[in-house]
């Protein structure tokens, strides 16, 4: 077994043996095809432990591991020896060894290397610093973790007290004892989908626990996640090549060599001592800015890059789609696409209920789900659907309850309550940090597809301050245009984005939602929390996973509109117009092209029909008529 | 390659300095390093900057070996420098620091000389560095275009390059020790130790002849006095947001600044920095440790402070032949008028007018009363029909803009603020949005909603241009010369055709005629514009991008170099089109008397006439206005008014020219008498109008014909039956 596995215990032993074998510079892409072909064997990624769900101490150093993660900051390109030569003061033997893939010189032991050698080369490499996804749902964390055939042995510094900490679940554990084995140990082979309620929730702990024994997760390095109360590992990717691509906000699945040398935090604490011989002219960097770019490693891993995809979607349930190649991806997607439509009706009479008997305010909230920012054009994006559910019930906490269920359904959420607190206190957009040189993450950095649930119903009366006043002009931009402004200090910076906003309030939203729904709830239950909860309890896991694989995939296929409907729609317009001037504007044409496209998405048709166009149209005048009705009643509403 | 002889490039770099003259008007010769050299020998000019064009014209190659290997060039003319500085010396001048001194009595120990025999230690010789009280800087060549700090790569280290940036970081300016110098406590004599690097390890013993033969074993301390230090800052820049692609985080560069150069950024400072782009070297444990890494950094030669709108006008220069031609071509007012705001479809005459504004018209000050050039316009129209798209889009065209809504904005925030500085305790004045947005435009949303005692402090701006402040004890007028773009929403929610301007906007008629044009944008229904509506919009989800339209926009990069072009024109009304103007608006005004308009016609209108015009007449690139100009100056004028008077228009079916005719020469009939009128008159009055004598002869005959009026043989009456 081991033998087989090198690649992943020691790719640098591989990297080695390349590197000899080969001349300059065609060693390097040799080592990137050998991986390549690795990874693709059938699941040899599965065999890949994932700094994700094993705790980092539990990881060989320099050995291969994967990470899920987004982009959360670029730093200033590395020049680095990418080759260099050591020499033997006594013996005067020369050696040419890589620096590729590594951070620390490797040296024999009485070895130096030589600095001024003409052999040596300089190269250039991207450092970028990497969270977690942010938001990522319990589920989607499960489901990796369980599709993980990871061997992880303990390193040497384990220390027992990962038991001791454990103990306490163990209880919950004795009829899954197998189970917690998997994840720590993982005998190969057993991972099989988890289906019952309990114990996800019980797997779902554990690996948050489990980071929260790191060492450091207490000290006070903030590893700048976006949202408060993230866990997992913050790593510094250093990319080698087409970091071009890469922009911030990506989510990338990284294949890399861990580096956790702990000379790395020893160089960190010499500065921080401010040690003699360490002039302060020496470094460029303060100390803050110190802390941050080189953290130590202990906390932040350096993960140097060997393979990365880019993430088009973050559903463990439906492959990656952008590689073509895979027959078994295209396989997957016609086969659902077939039963489309029935998951579509239970996932309308599944959204019904948790809306109160609501079927309008549930087909809006299934284009809401799988609306996507398809394009831009000059700044307007294209397919965005935010969704303002006016009418939610205030005293409940009928709204958190929704939130569960969408949490449930899709990869990423997040949600944010609008109280008055909170928008004068929070700091929704990043913002650059000059002293320690890095981008101060906040919650509106988020990658694609992020559903942000945004609670209005919580707002009280108030005074906003001026942090507020901002807070609210950056979700308005949000909305509108998809872009957030990133404050740099001396100037802002657009950044495009693409998240998904759902807007509950009472009244009609402060913000400008594409699309207002006013909720009319047919039945009202004594008892909210529990009709909520038993509802989510009797859906079953086979369908909730449908419901999964629907949202994620309808969102990612291609849709079109065909020349002859084109006219229609114009002659459709025209003739509305002529009728009344005041019903339909550009702007209605435009959401009404974008409920159309939405529609016809969420039945599985990649074209345009006359019959969906009119099934839009019917849609959205039930909508405005509802919202009419709603004026009518409140008299004040603008 | 056979290594360089570099005594050779010294020779070179010396011959250059002496010889390098450039010739003034009169012909004369000016060394112009010569005359620079006599001061540096003064001690009356520290940094001698030589120019890299200079050097280009002796010798095109030193030029490049400079690019290549710049700290050694550095270096060579530094040397050079040194070595002439004394022929150059024409008087004796007075020590200023005790640099100087200690300078002047080093040299007299040398000179004194010791046994020529006396081979002395290397170290106890005055190096170089010590004895010199110059700095030399390169100015890079001007072909060397400035460059992101995403495109400094590792290929450039060592090299002269010039970096654009804007400065996030300084540190306070400290002294650098460059060379050290150490007495010996028992011999006495001293030590010199040059420092390359950040760091140094200080010599403990002594070196000199006497303690060596002796083995005194001399001690060495350090002496400050002795020593030599140079001003020292760090910068740190950071890449424009121009250049940074989408999705990225701007990059950062460390820039050592050192002597002369220093404290001359502040954070916040647009700068281009030529210098050496360097790695740093590192020394012991760190440099064990991190061998793989290397940190660069670039040692600053030049800064420029630059500001984002000196940047665009930069580029003016160099507007093309071919740009030219592309603007310029047969349609390019319309064409530029279309490519402000694209992705807005429609609305040609307000487009037309905006260009206009940004273009501005020819301010006059005749004997001393000042006339504004600057155009305000205003938007009003029903909410939704993208008033706020066309006025952000100016404010991200215009090169100097302010984007405020009316609301947002107290009277304060619009002029100035007396504030008071919280560090030293002094009341100070901080411009507001007018003030900020001075030679700019000043975009105000919402204009309707601002508060009345606001309102009057735009009254001034908009026609002094100045903002006069009487606050706290400072009282001063500030100048702000800039166009306003006011959008308002009607009072009602929809704007009322049947009520004045002001009830509908509900703004007082001293502010309303300070508006040179006045659009009311309205939602209308109309097949021909829904049906084209509906083709962009379905265009748009249906292929994801812009309809292809006829025309390509210019580029705002474009258009702002050539409205900048523009506003170097300072065209004329000429004489002859005097008339012409007066008897127009003398018509004007009748009309307004007559026609129970809802605007008014006052003189401010024919002042916006000549503004209009002169815009046109710049826009074109012309010297002197022509009667078109003014012709589509009062085209807009009417459009403007036209577009108030909405209902109005579609009520009424289009006249045709004849009927216009008939009714304009009725009313020429004089009340009493003979009703008729002379024909010249007619015709003259009628063509002031805009019609044709073609026009006017159909219409003479058709209703000849009809019977309404006769026409006298000689064709000189025209007598109404």
């Amino acid at each position: 077994m081991p033998s087989a596995l090198d690649w992943i215990n020691s790719p640098l032993s591989v990297v080695q043996g390349f590197f000899a074998q080969t001349p300059n510079p065609e060693w390097e892409k040799k080592v990137v095809e050998y991986f390549k072909e690795k990874l693709k064997v059938n699941d040899a990624a599965n065999w890949v432990p994932s700094l994700n769900d094993v705790p980092l101490h539990y990881l060989k150093p320099d050995s291969l591991v994967k990470f899920r993660c987004m982009v959360q900051d670029m730093f200033d390109p590395e020049f680095y020896m990418g080759v260099y030569e050591t020499v033997d003061p006594v013996s005067k033997e020369r050696m040419l060894r890589f620096g590729k893939y590594r951070d620390i010189a490797e040296c024999g032991p009485q070895q130096e290397v030589d600095l001024n050698s003409n052999k040596s080369v300089t190269l250039e490499r991207q450092t970028f610093y990497c969270v977690p996804i942010p938001g990522e749902s319990p589920w989607v964390k499960e489901t990796y973790a369980c599709e993980s055939q990871a061997r992880v042995s303990p390193s040497t510094s384990y220390t027992p007290c990962r038991h001791k900490r454990s103990y306490e679940e163990d209880e919950d554990m004795d009829m899954q004892p197998s189970k917690q084995k998997d994840q720590l140990s993982g005998p190969p082979g057993v991972a099989e989908s988890q289906t019952s309620g309990d114990s996800k929730r019980l797997e779902t702990e554990a690996p948050s626990s489990q980071s929260n024994s790191l060492p450091g997760c207490s000290s006070p390095l903030d590893l700048n996640f976006p949202l408060p109360g993230e866990k997992g590992p913050a790593c510094l990717v250093k990319m080698y090549e087409d970091w071009e691509s890469v922009k911030v906000n990506d989510m990338l699945e990284v294949y890399g060599i861990l580096s956790v040398d702990p000379v790395l935090s020893v160089l960190n604490e010499e500065r921080d001592g401010s040690s003699s011989f360490l002039d302060t002219m020496d470094c460029t960097e303060s100390a803050e800015e110190q802390k941050v770019r080189s953290p130590p490693a202990s906390l932040v891993p350096r993960l140097h890059v060997l393979l990365v995809h880019k993430l088009e979607h973050n559903n463990p349930l439906l492959p990656q789609l952008a590689d073509q190649s895979c027959e078994s991806a295209v396989g997957f997607v016609s086969s659902f696409l077939s039963e489309v439509t029935s998951v579509r009706a239970e996932l309308l009479g599944y959204f019904t209920h948790v809306l109160l008997g609501d079927s309008l305010a549930a087909e809006y909230l299934i284009l809401h789900l799988i609306s996507t920012v398809y394009a831009r054009r000059d700044v307007l994006p294209l397919g965005k659907f935010t969704l303002n559910l006016s009418g939610c019930p205030r005293n409940t906490a009928y709204t958190e309850n929704l939130y569960r269920v969408i949490q449930n359904i899709v990869p990423s959420s997040y949600l944010l309550g609008m109280s008055l607190h909170n928008m004068n206190s929070l700091r929704l957009v990043p913002q650059k940090d000059y002293t320690a040189n890095r981008l101060v993450s906040s919650v509106l950095q988020l990658a694609r597809n992020t559903s942000l649930f945004l609670d209005e119903t919580v707002l009280e009366q108030g005074q906003l301050d001026t942090a507020g006043v901002r807070n609210i002009t950056a979700l308005g931009n949000l909305i509108s245009w998809q872009k957030v402004d990133y404050d740099f200090n001396y100037h802002r910076m657009e950044f495009p984005c693409n998240i998904n906003v759902l807007i509950t309030s009472e009244g009609r939203s402060l913000l400008p939602a594409d699309c207002l729904v006013h909720l009319q709830p047919q039945l009202n239950p004594p008892n909210m929390q529990e009709y909520l909860s038993a509802l989510q309890v009797s859906l079953l896991p086979s369908l909730l996973n449908k419901f999964r694989v629907y949202l994620s995939l309808l969102r990612t296929m291609e849709y079109s509109i065909s020349e002859e409907v084109t006219k229609a729609v114009e002659d459709d317009f025209v003739e509305m117009r002529k009728n009344d001037p005041q019903s339909i504007s550009g702007e209605d044409l435009h959401r009404l092209l974008v409920v159309a496209r939405l529609l016809s998405l969420s039945v599985g048709q990649t074209t345009l029909s006359r019959e969906r166009w009119t099934r839009a149209k019917h849609l959205e005048s039930l909508r405005k008529n509802r919202t009419e009705q709603q004026k009518c009643v409140n008299g004040n509403e603008p | 390659m056979p290594p360089k002889d570099y005594q050779a490039e010294k020779e070179k770099c010396r011959k250059f300095l002496q010889e390098f003259y450039t010739e003034d008007d009169a012909g004369k010769k000016v060394f112009k390093y010569g005359v620079q050299l006599v001061s540096v020998a003064h001690r009356e000019q520290v940094s001698l900057v030589i120019d890299l064009d200079d050097v280009g014209e002796e010798d095109p190659e030193l030029v490049e070996s400079v690019c290549e290997n710049t700290r050694r060039y550095a270096g060579l003319f530094a040397d050079a420098v040194h070595e002439l500085l004394p022929e150059y010396r024409e008087r004796e001048h007075v020590a200023k620091d005790s640099l100087d001194v200690y300078i002047e009595h080093r040299l007299l120990m040398e000179q004194r000389g010791r046994d020529p025999s006396d081979t002395r230690d290397s170290r106890n010789q005055y190096p170089p560095e010590l004895m010199r009280r110059f700095e030399v800087y390169f100015k890079p060549p001007s072909t060397m275009k400035p460059r992101g700090v995403r495109d400094v790569k590792a290929d450039s280290i060592g090299k002269l390059v010039t970096v654009r940036g804007i400065v996030t970081r300084t540190t306070e300016v400290k002294p650098m020790m460059v060379v050290a110098t150490y007495t010996c406590d028992q011999c006495g004599a001293e030590t010199y130790q040059p420092i390359q690097s950040s760091s140094f390890m200080p010599i403990i013993m002594c070196p000199s002849q006497d303690c060596v033969t002796n083995k005194s074993g001399g001690r060495l301390y350090l002496q400050t006095r002795g020593s030599k230090f140079i001003k020292f800052q760090e910068l740190r820049i950071q890449e424009h947001s121009d250049q940074v692609p989408v999705g990225n985080i701007p990059r950062s560069m460390t820039v050592f600044v050192r002597g002369e150069n220093t404290r001359l950024a502040q954070p916040g400072n647009h700068v281009a920095i030529s210098g050496i782009f360097l790695p740093q070297l590192k020394s012991g444990f760190r440099q064990a440790v991190q061998g793989l890494l290397s940190e660069t950094y670039l040692e600053a030669h030049r800064i420029i402070m630059m500001n984002k709108t000196e940047d665009d006008e930069l580029g003016t220069e160099e507007l093309s032949e071919e740009e030219l031609r592309q603007i310029t071509e047969e349609d390019f007012y319309e064409k530029l008028a279309a490519s402000i705001a694209p992705e807005i479809y429609g609305h040609e005459d307000v487009k037309k007018a905006l260009l206009l504004l940004l273009v501005g018209g020819v301010e006059q000050a005749p004997r001393g009363m000042k006339i504004r050039g600057t155009i305000n316009i205003c938007l009003m129209g029903d909410p939704g029909v993208a008033k706020s798209q066309l006025l952000s889009y100016i404010d991200r065209l215009a090169p100097r803009s302010q984007y405020t809504t009316g609301r947002g904005s107290s009277g304060v925030g619009l002029t100035a603020a007396v504030m008071r500085d919280p560090l030293t305790g002094e009341l100070t004045l901080e411009g507001g949005a007018l003030v900020l947005a001075d030679q700019g435009v000043c975009c105000i949303d919402e204009f309707d909603k601002m508060m009345d005692a606001d309102r009057t402090a735009i009254h001034e701006v908009m026609e002094q241009q100045t903002i006069s402040i009487a606050k706290a004890g400072i009282m001063t007028s500030l100048n702000a010369r800039c166009s306003i773009l006011a959008a308002a929403n009607p009072a009602y929610g929809r704007y009322n055709p049947r009520k004045t301007v002001e009830q509908n906007i509900q703004l007082p008629a001293a502010l309303l005629s300070r508006f040179d044009l006045l659009w009311l944008i309205q939602d209308r229904p109309d097949r021909e514009g829904d049906l084209r509506l509906a083709q962009h919009i379905t265009y748009v989800h249906q292929h994801c991008r812009q309809p292809p339209s006829h025309f390509t926009p210019i580029e705002m990069k474009l258009m702002r170099r050539y409205i900048a072009l523009c506003k170097k024109k300072q065209p004329v009304v000429p004489e002859a089109l005097a008339d012409y103007i007066t008897a127009a608006y003398v018509e004007m005004r009748k009309e307004a008397r007559t026609n129970k308009d809802m605007t008014f016609t006052s003189a401010r209108t024919l002042l916006s006439i000549l503004r209009l015009s002169t815009a046109l007449a710049r826009l074109r690139l012309v010297d002197t206005v022509e009667k078109e100009d003014v012709n589509e100056a009062m085209r807009l004028m009417e459009m403007s008014k036209d577009s108030l008077q909405a209902e109005k228009n579609q009520s009424t079916r289009a006249q045709r020219p004849a009927d216009v005719i008939f009714a304009a020469l009725r009313e020429m009939v004089p009340e009493k008498g003979v009703r008729s009128v002379r024909f010249a008159d007619a015709l003259q009055r009628c063509v002031s109008k805009g019609f044709t004598p073609v026009q006017f002869e159909s219409a003479l005959e058709e209703y000849e014909e009809l019977n309404v009026w006769q026409v006298n043989q000689a064709r000189t009456r025209i007598t109404f039956v």
